[in-house]
């Protein structure tokens, strides 16, 4: 079998895959955050335009993407599907990887899907600048990319931990013509807010979430833009795993496992939806849809399943998702992008259906699982992308001692170019396994006094 | 400038060499086993990398330290004559040189201590500095169980150039019986918290993705602890800063060394023995010992807290431990150890442990039993 497998750019997706057309119950509704009533669309055009509120709330199983976008993807989609001979050799495992590889985008992630989405329908709708955060730099270096593309000013609040450690990916955005500040920054009240009471913050994507909300919020020119959790941000990735779909059906292997990592959720959201719709439709009712997560923020695994603020400040409309609480500050992981108190509510609602399962792994292990992949398939993979990986790797080596031959996908969703001193890191000896203490946690809450 | 008192034990080690396990007190036995000289040489290596000029030494005559300091062009000052006190031909030095040394050492203001030998050596100083002072050990002795020492000659050099004067976490001073050394087992006690020097971990990258600094650490674990304290469970604190910051954020006053019994937010009782433990676990149903790793090798259980006996482990469970620690303090340290004295209850431990290093956060450790 090849070890690359290629579609044409006419068979390009020319829909996007809405997975709220398929789930056994509606997703419970975002409530405004001063009211805790349902929102309405209305009550978010300050900040978004009105075609992605509609995107949001869409029950359409499958929603168009316009000629303008599908013409700026074609740059590098569709992204080549690996099967990963040489991982299966080292790992000796009858299993049989395959990995669709979204490095290849010029910011180097999966993240330009939803960019270019969202820039598109901003620019339609007038607008001129867009404010966002961004953790790892990965969706930061991705709208600055975008916004450029159709002449729109970009400012990127990046968490200050990615910050230090990353600088290229602040010069890239740079270079794509975008303002990139470390958050907390003394731009907004959030950001100044924080600074005065914990001046030496790594800071966190929660804090990010809220300065951009309200940069957004406080320039009449200026909406804003989020890389991951939203439902719209989901949908917009969901042309991984139609391709992947397309690219297995090539070779004519079914998926028996879907592994992503899953911080806010889109990577893993693209990936899996279109394989889970299999699942519900019973068309393939045995897959097996993993996330991985990180042990010191394992919001799916460890969390509650509650309404909560997307961000910290309490900016952001409550969402109904796996959370460790809005307040709660990760550790400085070089898995920038997974440092995320909440999950998106799509792939929330689809835990708690028991239709995708969650575990989470440390960081040294991680790395380890990247090393190897590095060494046998070629490709340095982003932190981020290694927990899939890991995973990937735990899952053929259970393979190897079942005699199972099952057909594992993963999305790989970046490469770790950027990330070379978390490598530097790992290899030195000096990475920390940190451990969100979910039982002590738990224990605690069993003796909260039941609100009716 | 930086002042520095520096002290040579200069028979450490030398006990070690021919099969003693320690010289505190058989130098005379070890040197005719042919025993050579450690502390010098390993002394040497820590003076001959300072690259650092302005440093100026408060040391001691002859092999206490100036004949090493000779040997480089580093200043220093002559502040306590050994060998006038002594009059043995072949000890020339003793312990109670050590102390006298650095008495007279800490009346020269140094701003930190550096000291060549092994854990009685470190006693020694200790006993005289307390707080007073930062101290830093160059491993030069047999026995190295306290948490004062930089693991070489070398990583001395390192944290003394890169140390800005003020950042300091704590290193546990531990008393080995030595009689018990030497018939193969491991006694300690604790004997102290001194304060000593620290420096960030030695790579760019490490140093990237430290989580706040020592006291933020602390506070942290304190708050999540009493977060997560129940009414109806009577916990155990260890001995040491970190299990203290507990009882300080309650307004309650703790022993540093002891272990101390806490009910309700409310101090029960101070400084309990392994008996006043056992008999307290008769009237509380649940339970939780919230004890931090102590020492160089981070012991956990067996080492320096040995109120918290096999029998109280065996009573309450091996679930019902809450280790914390600072991250800071675990950075040195790659593995943890629990020896219960029981081998049957030590392996009853998983591999590794979560320490709560901050507010709801851990570090997942390695543990040896």
């Amino acid at each position: 079998m090849d070890t690359k497998i290629i579609l044409d750019e006419n068979e390009l997706p020319k829909k996007w895959y809405n997975i709220q057309a398929d789930l056994k119950t509606p997703l419970e509704p975002p409530m405004h955050p001063q009211t805790k009533k349902p929102l309405c669309s209305a009550d978010l055009e300050p900040i978004f335009p009105k075609e992605l509120i509609k995107q949001e709330m869409s029950q359409e199983r499958y929603i168009d993407i316009p000629s303008e976008i599908r013409d700026i993807l074609t740059l590098w989609r569709p992204s080549p599907l690996f099967r990963a001979h040489r991982l299966e050799k080292l790992l000796k495992t009858p299993a049989k990887i395959f990995y669709k590889y979204e490095g290849v985008s010029p910011p180097g992630s999966h993240k330009p899907n939803t960019a270019i989405a969202q820039a598109y329908y901003n620019m339609k709708e007038g607008i001129e600048r867009i404010a966002t955060e961004t953790g790892a730099g990965q969706w930061g270096s991705s709208l600055a990319f975008a916004t450029q593309l159709f002449d729109m000013e970009c400012k990127v609040y990046m968490v200050r931990g990615s910050y230090d450690q990353k600088p290229y990916r602040k010069m890239m955005m740079q270079t794509w013509g975008a303002s990139c500040v470390p958050s907390p920054s003394p731009d907004t009240n959030a950001g100044r807010t924080i600074l005065e009471k914990n001046p030496d913050t790594p800071g966190s994507l929660g804090i990010a979430i809220s300065e951009a909300v309200e940069d957004a919020a406080t320039h009449s020119n200026t909406n804003y833009s989020l890389g991951s959790v939203l439902n719209h941000v989901c949908l917009h990735q969901t042309i991984i795993g139609l391709e992947t779909q397309k690219q297995l059906e090539m070779v004519d292997e079914t998926a028996d496992v879907v592994i992503a990592s899953a911080g806010g959720g889109s990577n893993c959201a693209g990936i899996c939806f279109p394989f889970i719709k299999d699942k519900i439709d019973g068309k393939n009712p045995d897959i097996e849809i993993l996330a991985v997560e990180p042990s010191a923020c394992p919001s799916l695994t460890k969390g509650l399943y509650a309404y909560d603020f997307g961000d910290v400040a309490g900016l952001t409309p409550l969402l109904k998702m796996f959370t460790l609480g809005h307040d709660f500050i990760p550790p400085s992981i070089h898995a920038g992008g997974l440092r995320y108190h909440g999950m998106a509510p799509l792939i929330s609602k689809l835990h708690a259906d028991n239709l995708i399962s969650s575990t989470s792994v440390y960081q040294n292990e991680v790395f380890e699982a990247a090393v190897m992949f590095a060494r046998s398939e070629g490709i340095i993979p982003a932190p981020e992308s290694a927990h899939a990986i890991r995973a990937v790797i735990d899952k053929a080596i259970e393979c190897k001692k079942s005699g199972e031959s099952k057909t594992i996908i993963f999305n790989n969703s970046g490469h770790g170019h950027f990330d070379l001193s978390s490598y530097e890191a790992y290899f030195s000896g000096s990475l920390v396994d940190y451990e969100y203490p979910a039982d002590l946690i738990a224990e605690s809450l069993k003796n909260l006094p039941i609100v009716a | 400038m930086t002042s520095i008192g520096f002290i040579i034990n200069p028979y450490a080690g030398m006990g070690g060499a021919v099969g003693l396990k320690g010289t505190d007190n058989s130098i005379k036995e070890a040197i005719s086993l042919g025993a050579e000289p450690q502390s010098a040489t390993k002394a040497l290596r820590f003076l001959s990398g300072l690259k650092e000029k302005d440093i100026h030494f408060f040391t001691v005559n002859g092999e206490m330290g100036e004949n090493v300091l000779r040997k480089t062009n580093l200043s220093y000052t002559i502040v306590y004559h050994s060998e006038k006190n002594n009059l043995d031909p072949i000890i020339k030095t003793s312990a109670a040189d050590t102390k006298k040394a650095c008495l007279e050492i800490m009346k020269a203001h140094v701003d930190l201590l550096i000291f060549c030998g092994g854990d009685g050596t470190a006693k020694d100083v200790f006993s005289c500095t307390g707080n007073a002072v930062p101290i830093l050990g160059i491993p030069t002795g047999v026995k190295i169980f306290s948490g004062v020492f930089a693991t070489t000659p070398e990583s001395a050099v390192h944290i003394l150039s890169q140390w800005n004067g003020n950042n300091l976490i704590d290193g546990e001073v531990l008393d080995v019986d030595e009689e018990e050394y030497r018939n193969g087992n491991l006694k300690t006690t604790l004997f102290g918290i001194a304060k000593i020097p620290y420096v960030k971990g030695l790579c760019q990258c490490s140093k990237q993705v430290s989580f706040g600094d020592e006291a933020d650490n602390m506070e942290g674990i304190a708050n999540f602890i009493i977060e997560i304290m129940q009414d109806d469970t009577l916990y155990l604190l260890g001995a040491g800063t970190t299990t203290k910051k507990i009882a300080d954020t309650l307004n309650i006053s703790k022993t540093l060394l002891g272990i101390d019994a806490i009910y309700q937010k409310k101090l029960l009782k101070s400084d309990l023995n392994e008996k006043e433990i056992l008999t307290l676990l008769n009237y509380y149903d649940k339970v939780k010992i919230i004890i931090s790793p102590i020492g160089a090798q981070g012991f956990i259980l067996g080492r320096g807290n040995q109120q918290i006996s096999r029998d109280v482990i065996k009573k309450i469970g091996i679930n019902s431990l809450i280790v914390i620690a600072s991250e800071s303090k675990l950075q040195n340290t790659k593995s943890l150890f629990i020896d219960t004295g029981d081998p049957d209850l030590n392996s009853s431990f998983s591999d590794s442990i979560l320490v709560i290093s901050n507010y709801k956060m851990g570090i997942r450790k390695k543990l040896i039993h």
